[in-house]
């Protein structure tokens, strides 16, 4: 599971908007968090819990509605911070919050017609709300991932059925930066929502009493709805928790949802809506599935307040005035495509005649220590220890200050130098700490990624 | 290596020196900033001085077109200063290329190629916003690995890391900011010209943690400039010439990570080694030293690494009044780059003239005692600090 770092109270959204009330929080990206971020976070730790290296995954399939390049190499990101294979197959499934469960019934089909042993099936959203719109106080983040293999395995894929019908819900225009809201609640509750998950819903062959439901719940009374045209008790729904912390997740709500349930046995129907589809897929538990336990954990993390301005501000939607100063390099340079699977892949160079590790291996051509010039490639360590550290606190934007630059002895010998997640102000020489996947700036309107300090299992 | 006198290393020697006015010198363009430079180090000369003579000029000038210095070449400060036609060359090697400048005038000169040499050092900082030139720093290099990396960052780590293996104190800092202040509030060219108290240093806003605003030198506009040649033409010119006794460049891997340790800089302790052997002398030789105290904490580390106290005492080096006027190894005498400014390609020539000053006793009142007759000029930056220039001056016999 992949949860963002900030939490946004509902209600000062509304007294922002002159609006009483507000119920609630929603889960909301930093600055340096979108839906690849998060899709990592899920991604790792679901291949680590399934007891897996990241080259025994035969396809990746990534469920966003909106991926972080609107056209563009993300599928590629994703797979290179992941450390895959360069033969691994798969796909983006995107353009609605019914794009998780495409990825999770594609990966299925791969599995069971043999083309892959392994599937990763990643799901996320961080989508951009307009502002001032009714979606906005409901709009969270976040991400879920599973991994799926031929044959046995803690928990079965049962079935699958799926509704579809023509017609306007959440959408985003070409070209628009944030996505509206349904035009008129009520007629998309009693025209579209409610036909779709009922016709779904119902179809799907189970135990009614012991089944554990995940279902769709865009604006905080829509989840409701739907249980009660399914007939479902309130407690077994398994979603309520999931979309409490976070708030609704999009493409990532139907599997996010699912999660809490999937740590005890009994059969789980995971309910997506979205882009006038509706999709129920029903999973039997034999066992609590791994990493079930900590997906729990992390949903139990309190995450720190953001205001409403940070958070516009991290949404893109307040922008300073002036020109920013462009990166020297752009994005399209030869400098990324020689130099981005190194750093999105965080690999080192270790010298064959000393040992030590250079970082990264393209500007290194001889070894830092002897001078060798043989190398072979090397996964770096993600954990290590602080040697040094900063935190810059006088940087105008496009830069976010306090920004803090950490030097790390990882556990494999080797030293890098990154930004800190967070603040900074928990820093400590000698502390333990990890590398996470960050997005280091928009530049000229592509994403940048690399990795980030923060410390050990920590939220930031 | 052999001592003064001796050896090629010491067949150059400085006839004039001279610098403008630091600070924001919004009145002032890059070639007119360089033109005052030239006519201060030409008014210096004691007999006299025919521009005409000079045949070679080595330019120093560290940024290009990030701070708006649009293609300056080897070609811009000839013109500017009526000398169009003679050699000339620009020399960029980071925080160390006035120094660098300097040290390729005096092997022009040495070598015998060259008869009069200039090395100048123009930089212009203030033609972009402070926020704009701190930017172009942050956003400039690798754009993973160096993404963030103003200039404070360079060396905050170092301060840290110090702080931690020896009990350095912000205090112990910011007693480099009240000497330095102190220095530059007797120096008419320093860019700041008052004092401060350790309280303002500490109260300060921070700027990169460790580091406050009153830890770090100002954004300036600077020039200045140097005048080198035979000794033996030197009396020429003058009776009270000052001679390059020794010099040494070195460098260090590039990139932060790549350091070894964060309690001191390898190329300002290789560069120096290569000073003191060639001129014959070692730290207890020196009356004086113009160090590279970008930060207070790089002060710290150049009094350990040049070998002026031991590894992880230089705050209570400090503190003790050592590094004062008055006291055994004055150092940062003309406000160093806290208080007299850091224009980055003038900075080594300016610090050369301050030594120039010192060893001719034209200092006013920052001259301190000459006892040995040797001061040492230091820089050191670049990317991960990696570079460093030392020279050392010595007095005519």
């Amino acid at each position: 599971m992949g949860v963002p770092a900030w939490r946004l109270a509902s209600a000062e959204v509304a007294g922002a908007w002159g609006r009483q009330g507000g119920r609630g929080q929603v889960a909301v990206c930093g600055p340096d968090e979108d839906c690849l971020t998060l899709a990592w976070t899920a991604a790792d730790a679901a291949i680590a819990a399934a007891g897996l290296a990241p080259t025994d995954i035969g396809g990746l399939w990534w469920g966003t509605t909106r991926p972080p390049f609107a056209e563009g190499p993300s599928w590629s990101h994703l797979a290179s911070t992941l450390r895959l294979d360069d033969d691994t197959v798969g796909a983006v499934t995107a353009g609605s919050p019914h794009a998780g469960i495409e990825a999770l019934l594609s990966a299925w089909d791969a599995v069971a017609a043999g083309t892959v042993d392994v599937a990763l099936v990643v799901n996320s959203d961080a989508l951009v709300p307009g502002a001032g719109s009714g979606f906005e106080p409901a709009c969270g983040a976040g991400a879920a991932a599973v991994v799926l293999t031929q044959g046995e395995g803690p928990a079965l894929l049962t079935g699958r059925t799926s509704r579809w019908m023509a017609a306007l819900d959440r959408y985003r225009g070409d070209g628009e930066a944030e996505t509206r809201d349904h035009y008129d609640g009520r007629l998309v509750r009693d025209e579209v929502f409610l036909p779709l998950v009922r016709k779904s819903g119902r179809s799907t062959e189970f135990d009614q009493a012991a089944t554990r439901w995940s279902l769709p719940d865009p604006d905080g009374r829509l989840g409701a709805a739907a249980g009660r045209a399914l007939g479902v008790d309130t407690d077994r729904v398994a979603s309520t928790k999931p979309r409490q912390a976070l708030g609704e997740t999009g493409a990532a709500a139907a599997l996010l949802g699912s999660v809490v349930a999937l740590d005890s046995p009994g059969p789980v129907v995971l309910v997506a809506f979205g882009g006038g589809r509706a999709t129920a897929v029903t999973v039997d538990v034999d066992e609590a599935v791994p990493g079930s336990d900590v997906a729990r954990e992390a949903l139990a993390a309190p995450g720190t307040p953001a205001s409403y301005s940070a958070v516009l501000r991290s949404r893109g939607q307040l922008v300073p005035a002036g020109d920013s100063v462009e990166m020297a390099v752009p994005p399209g340079s030869a400098m990324f495509v020689r130099g981005n699977a190194e750093i999105l892949g965080l690999l080192g160079g270790r010298c064959v005649d000393c040992g030590t590790v250079a970082f990264p291996p393209s500007i290194h051509p001889a070894c830092l220590s002897c001078g060798g010039d043989k190398f072979d490639e090397v996964a770096l360590a993600r954990t290590g220890t602080v040697q040094t550290f900063v935190v810059n606190h006088a940087m105008p934007a496009p830069f976010v200050a306090p920004l803090p630059l950490v030097c790390v002895d990882l556990d494999d010998g080797s030293r890098v130098m990154f930004q800190g997640a967070g603040t900074g102000a928990d820093l400590e020489i000698g502390q333990p700490v990890e590398l996470v996947l960050r997005r280091y700036a928009v530049e000229r309107g592509v994403p940048i990624y690399g990795w980030k300090v923060r410390a050990r299992g920590g939220s930031s | 290596m052999a001592a003064k006198g001796d050896g090629p290393w010491n067949r150059a020697a400085i006839v004039g020196a001279g610098l403008i006015k630091m600070g924001e010198l919004f009145d002032q363009g890059y070639e007119q900033m360089a033109k005052n430079a030239f006519d201060a180090a030409v008014a210096s000369v004691d007999n006299g001085f025919d521009p005409s003579l000079i045949d070679a000029a080595f330019v120093a000038t560290q940024r290009g077109t990030l701070w708006g210095q649009e293609g300056i070449a080897g070609n811009t400060v000839p013109s500017a200063l009526g000398l169009a036609g003679i050699a000339c060359t620009r020399i960029e090697n980071a925080c160390p290329t006035g120094s660098d400048a300097f040290r390729i005038a005096c092997m022009a000169v040495a070598s015998g190629v060259h008869d009069v040499v200039l090395a100048i050092g123009v930089e212009k900082m203030r033609d972009k916003s402070a926020e704009e030139g701190l930017l172009a720093r942050a956003a400039s290099g690798h754009p993973i690995l160096t993404r963030g990396e103003s200039a404070p960052v360079l060396f905050a780590p170092f301060a840290t890391r110090h702080m931690h293996e020896f009990g350095t104190t912000r205090e112990q800092l910011a007693a480099v900011a009240v000497k330095n202040h102190h220095n530059g509030a007797l120096d008419p060219y320093a860019h700041f010209q008052s004092e401060v108290t350790v309280e303002q240093v500490l109260a300060s806003p921070p700027v990169c943690h460790p580091l406050h605003l009153l830890d770090c030198c100002p954004q300036t506009d600077g020039a200045a400039a140097v005048i080198v040649c035979s000794p033996e033409r030197a009396a020429d010119f003058t009776d009270k010439p000052v001679l390059a006794a020794g010099f040494g460049v070195a460098t260090d891997h590039p990139y932060l990570h790549e350091k070894s340790s964060f309690v001191g800089l390898p190329a300002t302790v290789l560069a120096s080694q290569r000073a003191y052997a060639m001129a014959g002398v070692g730290p207890g030789d020196i009356d004086c030293a113009e160090v590279h105290d970008c930060f207070t904490i790089t002060e710290i580390l150049d009094i350990e690494d040049l070998g002026f106290c031991e590894k992880g005492e230089g705050g209570p080096f400090t503190v003790e009044g050592n590094t004062a006027l008055d006291g055994s190894i004055p150092v940062n005498t003309s406000g160093g780059l806290l208080a007299k400014g850091h224009p980055i390609g003038a900075t080594g020539l300016a610090q050369l003239t301050e030594c120039w000053w010192q060893l001719r006793e034209e200092a006013g009142e920052r001259q301190v005692a000459l006892r040995h007759g040797y001061a040492l000029q230091h820089n050191v930056g670049g990317r991960g600090s990696g570079v460093s220039v030392v020279n050392i001056l010595t007095r005519a016999a």
